[in-house]
Parts: C-alpha cells; structure tokens; sequence
C-alpha cells in the first residue's frame, strides 16, 4: 500500500490555479522528488500535504487514512514532517533547542524533557551539527540552517518526510554531503519526497521523479526517461534545462556514495 | 565549552537562584514588619504587588507572540462578577474572587479563539476594542451601577496585612506558574508560536491550544486580582476597572523589566510603581509621562529591558551576540 | 362618574369625540411619518457632517500607515496639540482659528518631522510591534505632558460665530460643524490631488507600493518617509484646530481620536489611503444612528467604532473598502 496518495488535488488561489488535478503516490522507503519550473506548485503541494493549506477539491490519505482535513499537528503526529526552502529556524533557541521541539511535540510518543533532549542530541549527530548544538542560531549559515531544517523535521520521527529544497544554494561538496544525508535518511526506513532545482541530486537520488508545470503533472516516472520526454524539456525551455544542469552537475553523480564525510 | 566550566556554570546560576529567592523573600515579608508603624508602606507594596501579578500574567501571554491590550478586560471582569456575587448572592469575598478569575478565563478562552487569526498589530488593536466594548457596556448597564460603578464589601474585614498576605500569594501562585512554564515543554511551544506559528503546527505543535491556554492562565491571574483591587478599594467602577493605564502598565513593566521571562516583569513592575510613586508625590496628575518615556526610551535603547543591561554587565568578559528585539527575531 | 340622565348628551359626546380621535390618529400617522422622516433626515445631516473632522483625522494616519507602514499611536496627540495651539492663539492673540490653521499645519509638520528623525527613523527595520510600542510611548508622553502643563481641565475659545446656526429647509445646523465639514472635507479632497497629480504625492504612492523598487527608481526614500510622517502630523494638527473651533481642547481628546481613526482605517483596510472617506461615513452615520434610534443612544455611541473594529477585523480583516 502506498503511504501518501494525493488523489486529484486542485488549488487555487483567487483566479490562480497552483495545483490541477494533481495525483501521485510515494510509497514507503521510496525516494521521490517533484521537479518542475518555478511557479509550477510544488510548494503549494509541500503546503498542501502538510496541512497548511486546504486543497479546493481532492483528498489526501496517509498510510491508509483520509488526511484531507487534519490539522497540521495532527498530520505531524501521524508521521509527516517537512522542511521549508526558506529556512525557518526558531529564532531565541539554541540549535539543539530547535530540534527538541520535535523530539517533544512532533509525535505521540511522551517524552520527558531529558530523553528529548538525550533523543534531540543523537539527531545532530546524525545531521553534523553536534559542534554547533549550543549555538543560538542567529548567525548560522545556509548550509547549517539547511542541515538544521532536516534535523528539526526528522526528531519528529517522520515516516515520510518532505524536503524542499535543502541542496539549493550549496556549494559541490555540501550539496554531496546532503545527499548523503538524504540517503542515510531513507536507508533509516523514511520515506522521502522531495522538491529540488539541483538535478544532479535529483537524478542521484530519486527512485521516482514527477514534473509538474502550470500546477498539472505532466510527466512521471525514472529520471532518465522523464529527463527525455520532449513536453518536459520544452516546460523547461527558457529554465536551466534539465539536460543540460544534469550534465554540468554531473561531476557529482559518480562520487555521490561518498559524501558521508560528516 | 568544556564540561568543567559547564558545571561550574550551572552551579553559579543556582547559587544566583537561591540568592534571588532570599531577597525576594526578605522584599515580601518587610511590607509586613515596617508596615506595623508606617501603614503608608504596606499600602504601597500591596499596590507594587498588584502591578507585578498583572505584569508577570501578562507576559506569560505575550510569549505565545499575543501582543494584548485587554488585559484591563479581564481585571474589570474579574472585579465586576465578584462585588456582583457578593453583593448579590451573598458569596463569601474570597470565593467571589475565585469566580471573577474563572469569569475572566472564560472570557479570555471566547477572546482567544475569536481572536487566532489576528497577528500582531491587528491583535493589539482588536483586544484594546473588546476591552473597551466592555467598559462601555458596564458603563450603560443598571445592575453594573452605571458609570458611578459599585460600592464592595471589603476583604477579610478590611485588615490590611491579611490583605497583603493575600495578593502576596497571588503573586506567588503567578511567580511559580511562570517559572514552571518557563523549565518545561510549553516554553518550547510558546517561544515557537511566538516565532513562526506555521512552523510551529507543521512541528506538531497544537498551536490553537497553547494560545488559548496561555490567554486563559493570563486572564486568570488579571480576574482574581481585578477581583482582589475592588475588595480592597471598596469601591468599583467602569473607568478605573477597565482603565487603560492597566493594561498598559501591565506591558510597560515586562518591556522595561526584560520580556518572557520570570524576573524581568517583577522587576519592571517594582521599578515602575516605584518611581511612579516618586513622581506622584512631586507632581500631582500627569505622572503617568514617566511610561511614556520609559516606554520609548526601552525601545529605542534597551530593546532586552533591565535583565538584558544585566545580561549584558555580566558577559562583558565573553560578548554574545544579541539574542532578539522586544519583540522576536528579524521579521 | 357620568350619570345615567346625561347618557345622551354623554353617547353623542362620545361620538364626538371618537370622530375626534379618529380624525387625530390621521393626524398623527402623518405627523409621525413626517417626523420620523425628519429624524431620518437629521441623523444623517449629523452623521453625514461628523465625517468630515474624521475623514481628516483618519487620512493622516492613513498615510503614515500607507507610506511608511507605520500605525502611530500618536497621531491623536497630534490633534490634541493642535487643539491648544488653536485655543492659545485665540486667546492670546485673537487669532482665528480659521487663519492659524497654517501655523497648526507647520508647527505639526516640524514637530512630526523632528519625532520622526528621533526616534521612528530607528524603529523602521524593527518588528512592528516595537513601532507601535515606540509611538504609544510617545503617545502617552504628550498626552501626560499636556496634563502636567495645562491641567486636565478642558479649553474653550469663545469664538464669535461658535454658538450660530443655519437653518437649511427644515433642519437647523450649528454653523462651526457646516464650516468644519466643508473645511476638512476640502482638505481632505485637496490632499487626494496632491497624492495623485505632484511628484512628491507620485514619489510617495511608489514608496506605499514598493520600498525597494522606488529607491532604485532614486526616489529618497528617507526623505519621502519624513514627509509623509510630518504631513501626517500637520494633517492632525489642522485637524486640532478644527476641534478649537468647534469644541474643546483637553489633554483627553487625543486617544479617542486615534482611537477612532483606527477604526476608520480598519474598515478601509490599513493602509487604503483612497477609503478613508467612505469609512469615515460608516462611522460618522452608525454612531448618529445609534444616538438617535437607540434609549441612552449617547452613552451606547461611545462604543460603535470598537464594535466596528471588532466586527471588520473579524469578519473581513482587509477591510471594507479595497
């Protein structure tokens, strides 16, 4: 069984569409990610899925069950976490601060102060950022703040987790040790759904790639058979092609198993 | 910072504790003492006390990000139920004032769910309109008393140390709730609604939930003490209950005292009473210029209140960069 | 009482006088229906020339709101000042209020210009609650000032023409609130053509549309916001005189009327410079409507523009008018 499955979501927002009929599924351990244009409604579907917006028509179920109108925390409780492209630390708490927020309200499981924190240190380790834990996080930069989103999001032990846009913005070497992560995530039984720009990323990491453009999917299926199908490189025409970041990028396609350096 | 120079942190910091508790507690009980000779005194630290439980109430509701104007809403409220209750029903005063404060929570509970949407600015503007609705309604009312208010029974027959005693109590109650909230789970909630409410809920926060809760805890302590005023006055009415000096004494003390914590509200408040008090005895009326400026001088110079220049003496020898204006992070 | 030997004389009377009765409830239903449709009439005159000082008022604020996204708490001190301005003129020097209008309008606009050089100028990138907290501080600042400096007992100037009236048709009108309207009405329209037509109104709508964009149009956005915020002072301040002419000044009048410009803005949508007008309508004829229609309608007034506030920012927080 599928454990998301958007079944013909629809958007709008005032006379905009930003998601048309839109259906997909992830199943459980699967790394998919969602490409298109800017403007195409990939965020809007992020928002969609992690209830912080509600669809106009269509439902969404969770392993099974129609989440189509829980709230967001109970969506997180069931086990959707996510991240945000702009990266939205709780400002006034320390690193680790940040990330115990999930380990004490992101599930059902009731954690004591202490195992939160004990469970929230074990975390960054896990994302490299136990030198930073006590660190306010005014002051951090991208790629920390990057790392410290999927920190956040995965102490509150999700069973899908959707990252937006976690490898823009990196430099070669983060960008790797983000898929790395990424993968070390997956490998931990977390589903992934991802929203990327970074091709090279996309195509090392996804078993399953959608594309959507004008908030319609239009493509769905391997990288390298979605990357070829001419009505995607013509959405993309005028975009960075996706051939074309593919190949550019590519340098990191082969070495990409090795970006475990934490 | 190594384990070492951690523990020894963390040892200073309960010496600091233990430290504040003793003065603190020297502060409570000296009202009492000086108070047996000089009445005036005791008079004046029952009013400090009153400034500080509003104070530290309200700022248990401003770390959810909920900037209000009502808190006189529900300090009016408070007093209004319980000189109606014992007046009319013949409630004893202490239990009248329980009910003011549970009149207040539930109208804060209506207040806080009407009011989720609103954010920021919008929030304060909407709370300052319920809470003078409300005066003018009690204004327009017969069985409020109109705008000649009402006339109430006094407090434990009006002995003023077992008055003491009692708001000393509030204020202790409030202290301790504040404390708790700030060592435990909800200040991680509260301090993420204040700063992203979105996120907050996509973290499983239940984000509805703690604002509500936070504006009930507020609202309790603002009911009973509206309560406590009247019963010690003799006397209420619809401008003095539901006055906007209360409501903006209660934000001008955590401001100047340092926001979301324990200390900086009580501080803000003795401070402010206090000099307030000063002023009142060399200038007869307008006294209230000194919130005026403490207020603007606050914002343009001491965004973090007293604690922050505290703070700030303090880690002279290691500069930390500043952790946030009055009022969160960067927007 | 009416014995049995009069019941003639008593039916025929009572006929009579039923006759009269019925000839009376005529009467009366015209009566009534010609009344209720002068009340009608009269509630609106009311409602219709309060909006004109409110449209004033408001529109200040709206700018300050507008063009530099900052809601001053203390735009009603502003009037306020503007107020005493007018009652020390008068009485000092026999100035009329309607001439000292451009001496309020420059003495606001120096003091607005200056406040906003000291100390709103640092609060510009700050959270706005800080701004708000900034501008009430300044707020109770004045208000307390002008107790501590002029007592809190209110001001009248007895001005020659301020007791008479007009009388248009059937209604009567006291003059200084006909003057009043028509004045701030005019400036109000007058302030409307200068947003819309010069280059400094057309720098200042670029500056409400898009900060960045109009500073790289090399628009000084500095000073634009400096003399949007001095405008907006001296618009209150003109409005004060207005308050020296018609009414009181008193240290108390300036709450309530940012009170109620708030309202006013609120329901045009903040920062909706272009609604002010017709909001301040809704206010001027809800309050008269609840003055003439309700029992103790005066004391219920008082609290229209907090239901006001209250009904728009929960139920159509954009406000009415965009």
């Amino acid at each position: 069984m599928s454990l998301l499955t958007l079944d013909a979501l629809t958007k709008a927002f005032g006379g905009l569409v930003a998601v048309s009929d839109l259906s997909f599924n992830v199943q459980p351990g699967e790394i998919f990610a969602l490409i298109g244009p800017n403007g195409a409604g990939k965020s809007t579907t992020f928002n969609l899925i992690s209830g912080l917006a509600a669809p106009d028509r269509g439902r969404i179920f969770f392993d099974g069950a129609d989440i189509t109108a829980a709230k967001p925390h109970d969506r997180a409780h069931l086990g959707v976490g996510r991240t945000f492209q702009l990266m939205q630390p709780f400002h006034n708490m320390t690193v680790l601060e940040n990330i115990m927020v999930g380990e004490l309200f992101g599930h059902a499981l009731s954690k004591s102060m202490d195992e939160a924190r004990r469970d929230a240190e074990a975390i960054c380790d896990l994302a490299g950022l136990s030198l930073l834990a006590a660190r306010d996080v005014t002051g951090l930069g991208v790629a920390d703040l990057k790392r410290l989103e999927v920190a956040r999001a995965l102490a509150t032990h999700p069973r899908l987790l959707l990252l937006d846009e976690v490898m823009a913005g990196l430099t070669p070497i983060e960008a790797r040790q983000a898929v790395g992560l990424i993968r070390r995530i997956r490998d931990g039984g977390i589903a992934v759904l991802l929203i990327d720009h970074v091709m090279s990323g996309v195509r090392d990491l996804a078993d399953r790639v959608g594309v959507l453009n004008f908030g319609r999917k239009i493509a769905e299926g391997r990288f390298e058979d979605v990357a070829r199908d001419p009505g995607v490189v013509e959405a993309y025409l005028g975009e960075e092609g996706v051939g074309a970041d593919a190949t550019t990028g590519g340098g990191i396609s082969g070495d990409a198993t090795v970006g475990d350096r934490a | 910072m190594s384990a070492g120079r951690a523990e020894r942190s963390v040892r200073g910091r309960g010496g600091a504790r233990a430290a504040i508790l003793v003065v603190l507690l020297i502060a409570a009980v000296l009202p009492l003492w000086v108070g047996r000779t000089q009445p005036y005194f005791l008079q004046l630290s029952l009013n400090i006390l009153i400034f500080a439980v509003l104070a530290v109430s309200w700022d248990i509701l401003a770390r959810t990000g909920q900037l209000s104007l009502a808190h006189a809403a529900f300090y009016g409220l408070g007093g209004y139920t319980s000189v109606l209750l014992v007046t009319r029903a013949g409630v004893p005063v202490l239990i009248g004032m329980l009910a003011g404060g549970v009149v207040a929570v539930i109208a804060a509970a209506a207040l806080g769910v009407l009011t989720l949407r609103l954010r920021g600015i919008y929030f304060a503007i909407g709370t300052l309109a319920f809470s003078e609705t409300l005066r003018v309604i009690t204004k327009q009312l017969q069985f409020t008393g109109g705008s000649s208010g009402l006339v109430a029974p006094p407090l434990l027959g009006g002995a003023l140390p077992s008055q003491y005693l009692v708001i000393l109590s509030i204020l202790g109650l409030v202290l301790l709730v504040s404390w708790q909230i700030n060592r435990s789970r909800w200040h991680f909630a509260f301090t993420a609604i204040r700063t992203n409410e979105e996120v907050a809920a996509v973290m499983g926060i239940d984000v509805i939930r703690f604002k509500v809760l936070a504006f009930a805890i507020s609202a309790f302590f603002a009911g009973i003490t509206g309560a406590f005023y009247a019963h010690v006055f003799l006397f209420i009415n619809p401008f003095e209950a539901y006055s906007l000096a209360v409501s903006v004494g209660a934000l001008v003390a955590p401001i100047l005292g340092g926001l979301y914590s324990t200390i900086g509200p009580l501080l803000g408040a003795v401070a402010l009473r206090a000099g307030e008090e000063v002023l009142r005895s060399t200038i007869r009326s307008g006294y209230l210029i000194i919130y005026g400026l403490i207020l603007s001088v606050v914002i343009l110079y001491l965004p973090r209140g007293l604690l922050g220049v505290w703070a700030g003496l303090v880690a002279r020898r290691a500069p930390r960069p500043a952790r946030e204006g009055a009022w969160g992070g960067p927007r | 009482m009416a014995g049995r030997d009069l019941g003639r004389e008593a039916r025929v009377s009572r006929t009579v006088q039923s006759l009269d009765a019925v000839r009376l409830t005529v009467s009366d239903a015209t009566r009534d229906r010609e009344a209720a449709i002068e009340t009608f009439v009269q509630m609106l005159i009311f409602g219709i020339l309060r909006s004109g000082l409110y449209s004033l008022t408001s529109v200040g604020l709206a700018l300050s709101v507008g063009v530099i996204g900052i809601i001053n708490f203390a735009h009603g001190e502003f009037l306020m000042l503007g107020a005493y301005l007018g009652y020390w003129l008068f009485v000092s020097y026999g100035i009329d209020p309607l001439a000292a209008i451009p001496i309020a309008a420059i003495a606001l606009f120096a003091l607005g210009g200056a406040l906003y050089r000291l100390g709103i100028q640092r609060v510009l990138r700050a959270p706005e609650l800080n701004q708000m907290l900034l501008t009430f501080g300044i707020s109770i600042f004045l208000q307390n000032l002008a107790i501590i400096l002029w007592t809190g007992d209110p001001r009248t100037a007895a001005i020659s023409y301020k007791a008479r009236a007009v009388t248009l048709g059937a209604f009567t009108v006291g003059f200084p609130q006909l003057l009043v309207f028509a004045l701030a009405m005019a400036l109000t329209l007058s302030l409307y053509a200068v947003l819309g037509r010069s280059r400094i109104g057309k720098a200042m709508r670029a500056v409400a549309q898009n900060r960045l964009g109009a500073s790289l149009l090399g628009i000084d956005v500095d000073r634009i916001y400096l003399l949007a915020f001095g405008l907006s002072a001296a618009l209150a301040g003109t409005a004060g005189m207005m308050i020296a002419l018609q009414l009181s000044a008193s240290p108390f009048i300036g709450l309530l009327y940012t009170l109620k410009a708030f309202s006013i803005i609120v329901i045009a949508g903040l920062g909706n410079i272009n609604g002010v007008i017709s909001a301040s309508l809704v206010l001027g004829l809800s309050e008269a409507f609840v003055e003439f229609y309700v029992p103790q309608g005066g004391g219920w007034s008082e609290g229209v523009f907090f239901v006001l506030i209250l009904a728009v920012l929960l139920v159509r927080p954009r406000g009415l008018f965009r």
